[in-house]
């Protein structure tokens, strides 16, 4: 469903000295996504490159919310599910890592071990009601509320994915806000290199549910209208849902199964702008610290970065923030770099956020395509920034960076390269 | 993992023995009522005595803030000064926060849930919302010590406690921090005692003020635990254990994996066992037996670590530390009831 399909990846072949060591290369050989496109990295592909926006009225999904979010509709459960036991967030994560390893030998010693490491913010919060705060004992007693309510912890989303994958490696579940997901691909990579285990599955699942429709829109952070990140008459976010699983392992153990190598993981870095609890420091300075050093440890310079899939939430202080830490973090760069918000297609996915727009840039760097920002009409003055708009940039695009940031002040970048290593069997090949 | 990794400088905690810097005077302690919301009858916990954060931590601010969120600003606050650092010589974007915890900041969300249900979705109050985020600690402890590296709050089940220990080290190992502050706890609210409680989780101790018995169920408890990790290459003063190596895995023979990670018989083992999900109890125990033989010295559950879910092992072993002078090796030991572990192997200098 998801990797085996992608459209047809650029020409372009990397043969890169700096990536000189297959045990210490991480690369992504599985891509799993559930998104308001549907299940799937094609549909999520398919629509965004068609301009689509999934953004509609929240009324229609959630009665009694105004507003405009992204849901996915008809998510079909997954085969053993059990619906008492499963949040919707869990159901959406098993989906996204069954896409992810659809082409697996899923008998492998290796696969057996693998490792999960998911993200959450919601996690189970969907399925518990305010009734719980009144009298809690009375509401577990209530139908299958004492299942429901045990679905609350992030690491449940990691459990029901190992659970339904019968994988049994290291479980680990982050939860650092809307950095949460690319959080969990930075650290997955580390536990590659520690050799924690054969192959992670890394990746985050949110689900929309009135909890965080309300939170938001009681910080007023919510744009009634579908969001304009980067425009300068842009007035916040819109919410999305969605999960996101990558498959990781080295480019050693990849080629040892003959997988096939969707993209390197160049680079990763966090940091925290230890500012505030939900504001970002108005210069962006965390944020350009992250860039930067996601950038020394890929052995990349900012010229070689084709384009940034922003954080770009569509609020008055994220865009601000964030077009500042783009100045500051490519400053000396030959050229403005390109830069869009993909959060304008189908909303904020909160602790899914990072997975999906890892997936997407990783998509952008296959298909050597620079996907716009929708409705920016006015951008906000970066001289250091392309503000891709309008229709769909095609060329080659050797390295691409995903960027994320959240409340808390967490951040953290992602940089992918192209899987290209030479015509060396990678390509087609499947374990 | 590279043998002597990183090394536990310092230590902090607020617990029910109260806010700590370094080791905890041995006592024995008893659950006490719960008071902070109506109960059908006795009902006992092992509760954190309220106290003033900035008595302990001058000019420090928490009134908006979830307990967890104060409590992981006092317990680090007493960690680094434990750890003897002076932090106005460390540069602090190479500073990591990693925090464990099972179920975040629950008092906050709870509030918010509240007032949803008081005024309904439309009309909640804004500021437990992003307090309640179960990253609101680790960012606190970040924003008051200004600690611009990697920020991380880990919820595995069980053992979050262990695998934030697991992910510090890994940051160092990589070059992505050079210190970090490790932290590990949960509160106890009225949603997750009487979570317990419908599950059938409760020792009888809950109910009658008599003494602990052996087994049959647990007694909540609730805390905080900091330590300071630095790379043992880096760090020349005392040290209260070196980290040696660690494995987590949500199934597989434990022991046997926790053997091969040993290399062999350890005669002077400690096993810290933290009890993680509460109904685990008796399986870390029964798990830290069978790889500890009878030699080991087993600190676990049924004290006043044995109900706090994810700060268990951690707090196990500060007691363990406290309890007599040791040396060999310490097994930090968490399972999730369900054939998950985390398991860390400790040199006590």
């Amino acid at each position: 469903m998801s990797s085996g399909r992608l459209l047809p990846v650029s020409d372009l072949r990397i043969n890169d000295p700096r990536i000189n060591d297959p045990r210490e290369t991480i690369v992504v050989t599985g891509i799993g996504v559930v998104s308001p496109y549907g299940v799937g990295l094609d549909c999520l592909q398919a629509g965004m490159l068609a301009g689509k926006c999934c953004l509609s009225p929240t009324k229609d999904v959630y009665p009694g919310f105004d507003g405009t979010t992204a849901a996915v509709c008809g998510l079909p459960l997954p085969a053993n599910g059990d619906s008492s036991r499963y949040s919707r967030s869990d159901q959406m994560a098993m989906l996204a890592a069954r896409d992810a390893v659809e082409n697996f030998d899923r008998d492998s010693a290796a696969f057996r071990e693998s490792g999960v490491f998911m993200a959450s913010t919601v996690a189970g919060l969907s399925e518990i009601e305010p009734a719980i705060a009144e009298d809690p004992a009375a509401w577990y007693r209530r139908g299958s509320g004492l299942a429901r309510a045990a679905s609350y912890p992030p690491a449940h989303v990691a459990d029901a994915v190992g659970e339904h994958l019968g994988v049994r490696g290291p479980r680990c579940a982050v939860s650092a806000a809307c950095a949460s997901s690319a959080m969990a691909i930075a650290l997955a990579a580390n536990m590659l290199l520690d050799g924690a285990a054969p192959m992670m599955l890394a990746g985050g699942s949110d689900a929309l549910c009135p909890f965080t429709l309300s939170g938001f829109s009681s910080l007023q952070a919510l744009d009634p209208e579908p969001c304009r990140p980067f425009d300068v008459n842009r007035k916040g976010l819109n919410l999305g849902e969605g999960a996101a699983v990558l498959v990781l392992e080295t480019l050693d153990a990849a080629k040892a199964r003959s997988a096939e190598v969707l993209a390197v993981v160049r680079g990763w870095a966090m940091t925290n702008d230890a500012f505030h609890s939900t504001a970002p420091q108005a210069q962006g300075n965390g944020l350009a610290d992250c860039m930067r050093l996601c950038m020394e440890m890929a052995e990349v310079s900012g010229d070689e970065v084709g384009y940034v899939n922003a954080h770009g939430t569509g609020t008055p202080l994220n865009d601000v923030a964030e077009s500042n830490a783009y100045e500051t973090a490519f400053r000396g760069r030959g050229r403005p770099v390109p830069v869009s918000s993909t959060k304008s297609y189908f909303g904020h996915c909160l602790g899914a956020a990072g997975a999906l727009e890892a997936a997407i840039t990783i998509t952008a760097v296959r298909c050597g395509a620079l996907l716009p920002t929708l409705r920016l009409t006015d951008p906000i003055e970066s001289p250091n920034v392309e503000w891709l708009r309008g229709e769909v940039r095609r060329e080659a695009l050797p390295l691409a960076m995903s960027v994320s940031a959240g409340f808390g002040g967490s951040n953290t970048a992602l940089i992918f390269g192209s899987g290209g290593f030479g015509d060396g069997g990678l390509r087609n090949g499947r374990s | 993992m590279t043998s002597n990794l990183a090394a536990i400088t310092g230590i902090g905690s607020v617990s029910p023995y109260g806010p700590i810097a370094g080791l905890i005077p041995t006592c024995t302690l008893e659950p006490e009522p719960i008071t902070a919301w109506p109960t059908a009858g006795l009902r006992r916990a092992f509760l954190v005595k309220p106290f003033r954060p900035a008595d302990v931590v001058p000019g420090l601010k928490t009134r908006r803030l979830d307990r967890l969120s104060a409590w992981a600003l006092v317990a680090s606050s007493l960690a680094i000064q434990d750890a003897g650092i002076d932090m106005s010589r460390v540069d602090r974007s190479r500073v990591a926060v990693v925090f464990g915890t099972g179920f975040g900041c629950a008092e906050l969300t709870d509030a918010f849930f509240q007032s949803a249900a008081a005024n309904g979705w439309s009309g909640t109050d804004p500021s437990p919302f992003p307090e309640g985020l179960a990253n609101a600690p680790a960012s606190h402890v970040a924003l008051w010590h200004a600690l611009r590296g990697p920020n991380i709050t880990m919820g595995s089940k069980g053992f979050a406690g262990e695998s934030a220990l697991i992910q510090a080290a890994s940051l160092l190992r990589h070059g992505q921090a050079d210190l970090a502050i490790v932290l590990a706890g949960d509160t106890l609210t009225r949603a997750v005692y009487e979570w317990y409680e419908a599950a059938g989780l409760l020792s009888p101790a809950c109910y009658d003020a008599e003494p602990l018995p052996e087994s049959g169920g647990f007694v909540p408890s609730e805390g905080v635990v900091a330590l300071v990790l630095e790379p043992a290459s880096r760090r020349e003063a005392r040290s209260y254990a070196h980290f040696s190596s660690g494995r987590c895995a949500a199934g597989g023979d434990a022991v046997e994996i926790i053997g091969a990670m040993l290399g062999g018989a350890v005669p002077s083992l400690t096993v810290c066992a933290g009890n993680g999900a509460p109904c685990a109890a008796s399986t870390t125990a029964a798990v830290a037996r069978e790889i500890s033989g009878h030699d080991a010295a087993i600190v676990h559950a049924q004290g006043v670590a044995a109900g706090l879910a994810d700060a268990g092992a951690f707090l196990h072993l500060i007691l363990a530390l406290s309890s007599q002078p040791r040396s060999g090796q310490a097994l930090l030991l968490g399972t999730s009831g369900d054939g998950g572990f985390a398991a860390l192997l400790l040199e006590l200098p």
